[in-house]
């Protein structure tokens, strides 16, 4: 069996990893470089607090796999667990969640909901009038997604996986039960095919004639200098969307959650720098002194529904595994790469039923 | 350290004020930024390094090299000399144990790469588990590289947004004459600049200028600049921002921060960038050490401030820079113990370098520098001669008597906010680094963007000016202002930029700028 990944994030790299572990041939093609897509461009909060229940079982999987796989490729993943928090700064989000936290814990893990002065004595710096309730979460924290990226890829070629960067897919044809995969004006061959493209899935979809209308989000995000430990955890205030932590080199990363969009787009821009800076200096005064490095924006996708489309397609050997979603890609990609791999190695696999692409 | 007489310069010193570094009282004059005081008050090592904790003075003096980072009144980060000294400012330096000057962790220097070379923060200490998350704490802990801010600024930030026909960005030559020759002819220009006064490196060209009459030769640089501010001043269409730093160009919006309170946003029509250049440094053994400066670093500290950089320096280069820098040190009473230069023959003009031979110093041509010694401050150097095939000479050795040593090597264009605007760039080294494609007129590959000055390709304050007044009336132009008179005069300052750089100085010039027209341009 021979399978062809089109798209080197973490969703694609892990799932040629599992299917390499099992001694499958892989192939991956990546358009640009390595982390030029969603998976380089994130701010890598990881948590089991997702805001879909159906998620929070790969959520878990993935937190146990981020602590596993380091030792298994040898690669450092520097994984900080320093807990989650989310924010609401609004009446009808507070109540969003305090039923996050119950769900949580029908599931077993620790979680709690804390006053915005509880706040405070984690982040000492945090100003409590900029929320109304807040949730902490002990198992989360922050990833950095780059060695993510550069770890799973290692693993890989261990196993024996080619992983093509610069090599964008042009065409891909059906060949009676197999694939012809265009790149670069050579042709490989393959039993299966893995749209993992992310926000550029659509594309691929088109290219075997299934129209999928993934939708497509522009996220931007930006750093500043770098300074000492500050900020340990991860906060995510779903009421403005806005989130910030530290990366590991020491600046304080952050964001607002995007925007969906009809194209792919990834030009910065002012409204969102200036946004964003007035979110979280309200957030964390202190911050206002800082100055702001660089800012970038990345695209993603997300199933119509608001689940990842990943499975079997009416075309038979056509495997889908994207549309990840909202804040969550890196929480829940690896397991969902373990799934895919069993399912395309098996056939079926119903853990991951609910993401079938052809619920639609 | 500071100079009381110079026989150009007249240092007009504001009040005497204190301030505090690490705790400490150091005396200091308004008008002098922290980095200056500090250096008058005998203070070398200005931060460590990120992850060697090396000791790091500042290289550039402007602002552009990240080397004097401090915590100023509780704000991390801050670079020294581009901020004023205020009466009891708190100044703390930076990711050190106790300070900068005697920091502990400067062992890592030492040990790192035996224990942890680059790359173990990935790839050891993997397994097992406990052992990682070990030693992914302990890094945790040693990265970052400001302090945690203290307190918040207590400013409000404001906001304003204005329009204008041209955006010009940088005020020193280039941006000058383009922001004077839009206004000229009616168009409403913006002028941005990031520092408190206009001219830009000019204000420390204390020299004489070469070449024509007409190109204001025989005028002292800082003479030029307030030559051409009183020219820009005579327009009430321009509106000069000073101490507004550009960072972003979105679309055709030119985006700043004014006096660190005020997020300015200029919705231009056309947009001149002329941010000039960053000085180059050259590879060798310490050449990070507290005393390697760049030309322009020295100059500011000298000619703008009044501060003597030490007693006694080696050049590196023998371009016109450092022949100038040569003849400016000895001018304030500074020995220089040589000047070396790589390459077979002295690089700048004839006149310059008979008159720095004339005061007894030594050029070594077909000499680089070795190495800089000494520990936390330079301490002297080596240099040594180059054969043919730039191999040193063995045997050739030399020891120098230094305490401060000027890497004169050139310049780079300071390119980002082309980037940003998305101008299409090439490799051009007879430019000096990465430049933009453009028109004969400036204008880049992106409609409506222009460049003037070293940006466009490293020259000198006299090309500047002249690609300046080019870019200014061609974007004046089609905006429909000027006419034929505006016209006309676009034909001549093309001309006179032409005749400027057909000598023999400019072929070099003309070489790369061959290398950098683009497509659309090309005449068949």
């Amino acid at each position: 069996m021979k399978v062809g990944v089109v798209g080197a994030g973490v969703m694609g790299l892990s799932t040629a990893y599992f299917l390499s572990k099992s001694g499958i041939d892989v192939t991956v093609f990546e358009q640009k470089y390595l982390l030029y897509g969603a998976s380089g461009r994130n701010s890598g909060g990881v948590s089991p607090m997702v805001d879909r229940e159906e998620l929070i079982p790969f959520a878990l999987e993935s937190l146990r796999l981020y602590d596993t796989l380091p030792s298994e490729v040898n690669f450092n993943f520097l994984f900080r667990k320093n807990g989650y928090i989310k924010l609401a700064s609004d009446e009808g989000d507070a109540e969003k969640i305090r039923e996050g936290v119950s769900v949580l814990r029908r599931f077993g893990i620790s979680s709690k909901v804390i006053s915005p002065e509880e706040v405070k004595e984690i982040i000492p710096d945090f100003n409590p009038d900029s929320a109304v309730l807040a949730s902490y979460c002990r198992e989360g924290g922050v990833i950095f997604p780059w060695p993510v990226v550069w770890g799973l890829a290692r693993g890989c070629r261990e196993n024996g996986v080619e992983i093509r960067t610069e090599a964008r897919v042009e065409k891909i044809e059906r060949n009676g039960s197999r694939f012809t995969v265009h790149v670069n004006g050579e042709k490989y061959e393959f039993d299966f095919v893995v749209n993992s493209a992310g926000a550029w899935s659509n594309e691929v979809s088109r290219m075997v004639g299934i129209e999928q209308n993934n939708m497509i989000i522009k996220e931007e995000v930006c750093v500043t200098e770098s300074i000492k430990p500050y900020i340990n955890p991860y906060i995510y205030d779903i009421t403005s969307g806005l989130y910030v932590t530290q990366t590991a080199r020491g600046e304080i990363i952050g964001g607002i959650t995007g925007k969906s969009v009809d194209r792919i787009d990834t030009s910065s821009t002012v409204e969102f720098a200036v946004r964003y800076a007035k979110g979280v200096t309200r957030m964390i005064p202190k911050l206002k002194g800082l100055a702001m490095l660089r800012q970038w924006a990345g695209v993603y996708d997300e199933g119509r529904d608001g689940l990842p489309v990943v499975g079997f397609t009416e075309i038979d050997g056509f495997v889908q595994a994207n549309g990840l979603g909202k804040h969550r890609g890196m929480m829940i990609a690896p397991a969902l790469g373990k799934e895919l791999a069993k399912l395309i190695e098996r056939g079926e696999n119903s853990a991951i039923k609910k993401f079938d692409p052809q619920r639609f | 350290m500071r100079l009381e007489s110079h026989p150009i310069v007249d240092f007009k010193r504001g009040k005497e004020v204190t301030i505090y570094f690490n705790g400490k009282p150091v005396k200091a004059y308004e008008g002098e930024t922290v980095a200056a005081s500090l250096y008058a008050s005998g203070v070398r090592v200005f931060s460590r390094s990120f992850r060697f904790h090396r000791p790091r003075g500042f290289f550039c003096a402007i602002g552009k090299c990240s080397q004097c980072m401090m915590e100023v009144d509780g704000v991390p980060n801050i670079r020294t000399c581009k901020v004023y000294v205020r009466d009891g400012m708190q100044i703390r330096t930076q990711n050190a144990v106790p300070d900068a000057e005697n920091d502990y962790l400067a062992i890592i220097d030492k040990l790192i790469d035996t224990f942890f070379p680059h790359g173990s923060h990935y790839k050891k200490f993997n397994s097992p588990k406990f052992l990682r998350e070990f030693v992914t704490r302990q890094m945790r802990k040693m990265a970052g590289f400001g302090n945690v801010p203290r307190r918040a600024p207590d400013v409000n930030a404001e906001y304003e947004e204005i329009d204008a026909d041209v955006a010009v960005v940088g005020g020193g030559p280039g941006g000058l004459s383009a922001a004077i020759h839009s206004a000229k002819y009616g168009a409403k220009v913006v002028l941005l600049d990031e520092n408190n006064y206009l001219g830009g490196q000019l204000i420390k060209q204390t020299h004489r200028f070469f070449g024509s009459g007409r190109h204001r030769a025989g005028t002292r640089g800082i003479r030029i600049a307030e030559i051409l501010e009183e020219d820009l001043m005579k327009y009430g269409n321009v509106d000069v921002r000073k101490e507004t730093k550009v960072f972003g160009i979105y679309g055709m919006d030119v985006v700043g921060v004014q006096n660190d309170t005020k997020l300015l946003k200029v919705r231009a029509k056309r947009i001149v960038i002329a941010t000039g250049a960053y000085e180059r440094t050259l590879i060798f053994e310490n050449n990070d050490l507290p005393g390697v400066y760049g030309a322009g670093g020295v100059q500011t500290l000298m000619n703008v401030f009044g501060i003597k950089p030490g007693n006694r320096g080696l050049i590196v280069g023998s371009g016109n820079v450092g022949l100038i820098l040569t003849y400016q040190l000895l001018q304030a009473g500074i020995d220089v113990s040589a000047i070396v230069e790589a390459m077979p023959r002295i690089g700048g003009y004839f006149v310059h370098a008979a008159k720095v031979r004339r005061l007894g110093v030594p050029i070594y041509t077909r000499h680089t520098i070795l190495r800089a010694k000494g520990e936390k401050r330079v301490e002297g150097a080596v240099i040594a001669q180059l054969d043919e095939k730039w191999n040193v000479v063995k045997g050739s050795e030399k020891d120098i008597d230094c305490d401060f040593i000027c890497v004169a090597v050139g310049l780079s264009p300071a390119h980002e906010l082309l980037y940003h605007a998305g101008a299409d760039m090439k490799f051009v080294p007879e430019l000096g680094g990465m430049v933009p494609l453009r028109t004969r007129f400036n204008e880049t590959s992106v409609k409506g963007v222009y460049v003037a000055g070293d940006v466009a390709g490293i020259e000198e304050a006299t090309a500047a000016i002249m690609e300046g007044r080019i870019a200014g009336i061609h974007a004046a132009i089609s905006l429909g202002y000027g006419g034929d008179e505006a016209e006309e005069e676009l034909d001549e300052a093309v001309k006179d930029l032409e005749e400027f750089r057909a000598g023999p100085f400019g072929e070099r010039i003309v070489c790369g700028l061959e290398k950098c027209v683009l497509e659309s341009e090309v005449m068949l």
